[in-house]
């Protein structure tokens, strides 16, 4: 088989070989968006949210599943909702939760004595807040882990984490304890 | 597309549209104050041992004839000058104008020794006076001996910083912040605007000007680095090499016609200036007023290349050297287009000064319409003269990283920096060449004030129209913009009131040398600010070439084109414009 060469030829009109036409008619079109963009009186084509800007809040942007700093729920009565079950530390792959538990006396089995998170270590992963039983820790702050100038500001104890915290309404166990032996009946599945 | 700019302009337009429709339908409201009929130009003769004679034309702009009488020198050193008219004039018919003839003998100023070698000068002065329609006239003639101090170095000195420091640094730093701010804008794009400072208590930001703050921070902070088997002589001064002719290139850059020290408050004439020009009692508002300008222009342009080709070579880098290889070639190649195509327009002006080039095109029209290819073609090659895209293949980020590769911090800046005055150098240049220069359009603006209130009101309306639109807009795009906004919006109704000043009273025609020195500047200023803007924008959109159709564009394009337009401005001057203009040889 021989080897055939294929000739292209481009074609081109007098008005591409002069140059200027295109170039004039490239230069209108970023000349317009110039304007739009610089004197447009708020109606740009400019996307751009502008986040760090004072008055651009950005969980006005983030969708609800956005994974930012971890918080501690608590339960009605103000008392952190954690029972230090350590299901969060052992699952972390970055191994950034440290839980120290204690006893507590008022009828709940245990409660963290200490409950640490260096911001620093965390991967962003959201495993901790799967594997939490009692939705004691969410991520769903919206909030980036603000730039520190010492490495000790990132590590979140108990007292900063149940400040972004709220009261959370599950209940320990599921919606309901009996659930295996009522849902038959009312799931149209089983 | 309902972008408000538009529809600004439009109700601006319309308003001054019917401004001047009033205005050219009615007389001023109220008529000029009566003022004397004669007119003298200049206010007061200055000659030096240079330009030993000169005249004073006296000029009769009522509706009667004005009778002279017992025209003479008076003053202290009348001995010294002569009236070389061998009659005087006795009668100046209406609207026309007489002159008196004047000549100096420089030697009555000079003291010599017994060798007759001039050991001291001195200044001295007599008056012409005359009687005019029974009022007596009294016009200064001086001597005036230019000093190599008070003539020549204090003046440029002070030009050189005011260009320098008040118009070329900063532009050319703003301009490093432009050009990334306008890319920018024209894609869509925020832009650096984020640099702060936090002066009593409030975070200003200044749409990201502080940038230009933040850079030159940087570039002073960060690692001189010298690498190891680099030639150090010649790094260290390539630098320089390239940024200096870019800075003393500016010296024949014309950005005024000429300052009257005298007469700053006063309504001087064209006379004045050209005597204030030549350096008698003022100065050109140009560094260097050279006969050979434009050569001087060629010669120190071309010892750029020097700075891109050493900084290649030295750097001890491939691709240093590539990029200055590459520099070198480019900068030859489109020398040449530029010096063919501004051969055209001295053809047409007649003249290498660039300072007289501008007059010359005031006095007739101007490059853009006199040599329109001649403009295409320059503008294209002082692009490519800068380096920049789409010419920047001495750069080429995606192949080389050019010539300067090697360099970081202050020496990096220096070259990133003299980039961006070759940029306005490009724009000044073109608006030396083929703009006017400092002048207005039309030529509305001459020495003594506009040619006439309608086009006074017409230039104060449409500064005031823009001024406002743009201070509008930037207002209400801007929440962090109001006050600037503001200000430029008062300063743009500032002018509105002036034009209504102007069309109620006849304003216009008689504005103080200063006004007319300022409003020249800025003209100035804003077309080159213009050509600058028009830099970044093709910079932005045009992709870069490949190298050999940079050389067949520079070979094959610019140098026969520019070639064909010597000679046909050559045929059109020679057969059209009446051959007796050529001169002989």
């Amino acid at each position: 088989m021989t080897i055939g060469v294929k000739k292209v030829s481009l074609e081109r009109n007098p008005s591409d070989q002069m140059f200027l036409p295109a170039v004039v008619e490239g230069l209108v079109t970023t000349a317009r968006h110039f304007f739009k963009n610089t004197f447009g009186e708020g109606q740009t084509n400019i996307a751009t949210i502008r986040y760090g800007e004072p008055d651009v809040n950005t969980k006005d942007y983030y969708p609800d599943r956005f994974r930012g700093v971890h918080r501690l729920m608590y339960r009605e009565d103000g008392s952190v909702r954690c029972v230090a079950c350590m299901c969060c530390s052992t699952v972390c792959p970055a191994h950034c939760i440290t839980i120290v538990g204690e006893d507590r006396l008022d009828g709940y089995e245990k409660a963290p004595k200490s409950f640490v998170i260096d911001e620093l270590k965390c991967v962003v992963c959201g495993l901790c807040v799967e594997a939490c039983p009692c939705d004691a820790i969410r991520m769903d702050t919206k909030e980036h882990m603000a730039p520190v100038e010492a490495r000790a500001q990132a590590v979140l104890g108990k007292v900063e984490l149940m400040a972004r915290g709220g009261p959370s309404v599950a209940v320990q166990g599921g919606v309901a304890a009996n659930y295996r032996e009522v849902a038959p009946a009312e799931d149209p599945r089983f | 597309m309902a972008h408000a700019l538009p529809f600004s302009l439009i109700r601006w337009l319309v308003v001054v549209a019917a401004m001047l429709v009033i205005g050219c339908t009615k007389d001023p409201l109220r008529p000029p104050t009566s003022r004397p009929s004669l007119r003298v130009e200049p206010l007061e003769l200055v000659l030096s041992d240079r330009v030993e004679s000169g005249e004073i034309a006296l000029i009769n702009t009522g509706e009667a004839p004005l009778p002279l009488r017992d025209i003479r020198i008076e003053g202290k050193d009348w001995q010294a000058f002569v009236i070389t008219d061998s009659e005087n004039p006795d009668v100046i018919p209406a609207a026309s104008r007489a002159s008196v003839h004047i000549k100096v003998d420089a030697d009555a100023f000079q003291t010599h020794d017994e060798h007759g070698r001039t050991i001291d000068v001195r200044d001295g002065g007599a008056a012409l006076t005359f009687e005019a329609a029974g009022q007596a006239v009294t016009v200064p003639v001086e001597f005036h001996m230019p000093s190599i101090w008070t003539t020549w170095v204090v003046p440029a000195l002070a030009k050189i910083l005011l260009l320098v420091l008040l118009f070329i640094m900063p532009l050319a730093s703003l301009l490093t912040w432009a050009e990334r701010r306008e890319s920018a804008m024209m894609q869509d794009r925020v832009g650096p605007n984020m640099a702060s400072i936090k002066l009593f208590g409030a975070r200003i930001r200044a749409w990201g000007l502080l940038h230009i703050a933040a850079d030159a921070l940087k570039m002073l902070f960060k690692e001189d680095f010298l690498p190891k088997r680099a030639n150090h002589v010649l790094y260290s001064i390539a630098p320089l090499l390239a940024f200096m002719p870019a800075l003393v290139v500016f010296a024949i850059v014309p950005f005024g016609d000429g300052l009257c020290y005298e007469h700053v408050f006063d309504v001087v004439s064209q006379a004045d200036v050209d005597q204030c020009v030549d350096g008698r009692g003022g100065t050109a508002l140009q560094i260097a007023h050279i006969d050979i300008g434009l050569l001087f222009y060629f010669a120190i342009a071309s010892l750029a290349i020097y700075g891109a080709t050493l900084a290649g070579w030295s750097s001890y880098n491939k691709w240093a050297l590539l990029g200055g290889l590459r520099a070198s070639a480019q900068m030859i190649s489109y020398e040449i287009a530029i010096g063919m195509t501004i051969v055209g327009a001295l053809l047409v002006y007649g003249t290498l000064e660039p300072h007289e080039l501008v007059r010359a095109q005031i006095d007739t029209y101007w490059g853009i319409w006199l040599q329109p290819l001649a403009l295409i073609l320059f503008f294209t090659a002082a692009m490519a003269e800068t380096k920049r895209a789409p010419f920047d293949l001495p750069e080429g980020e995606s192949e080389i990283i050019g010539y300067f590769v090697e360099y970081s911090g202050m020496r990096f800046g220096l070259f990133f920096l003299g980039e961006f005055i070759e940029v306005i150098f490009a724009g000044a240049l073109v608006v030396t060449l083929f703009l006017g220069g400092w002048a207005l359009p039309f030529d509305i603006l001459g020495a003594s004030g506009f040619s006439s209130p309608l086009a006074c009101q017409a230039f104060f309306f449409g500064a005031g129209a823009i001024l406002s639109t743009l201070g509008i807009a930037s207002w209400r795009a801007n929440r962090h913009a109001e006050g600037f906004g503001a200000l430029v919006t008062f300063f743009g109704l500032l002018h509105v009131f002036v034009a209504i000043y102007s069309m109620f009273t006849g304003w216009g025609t008689e504005i103080p040398h200063l006004v007319i020195v300022l409003i020249g500047m800025v003209t100035w200023g804003v077309k080159v600010a213009f050509m600058c803007w028009l830099q970044l924008l093709i910079r932005w959109t045009l992709p870069r070439f490949r190298y050999d159709q940079l050389m067949s564009l520079g070979w094959k394009g610019l140098l026969p084109l520019s070639l064909a337009n010597i000679v046909l401005t050559a045929l059109v001057i020679y057969f059209l414009l009446s051959g007796a203009e050529v001169p002989s040889p």
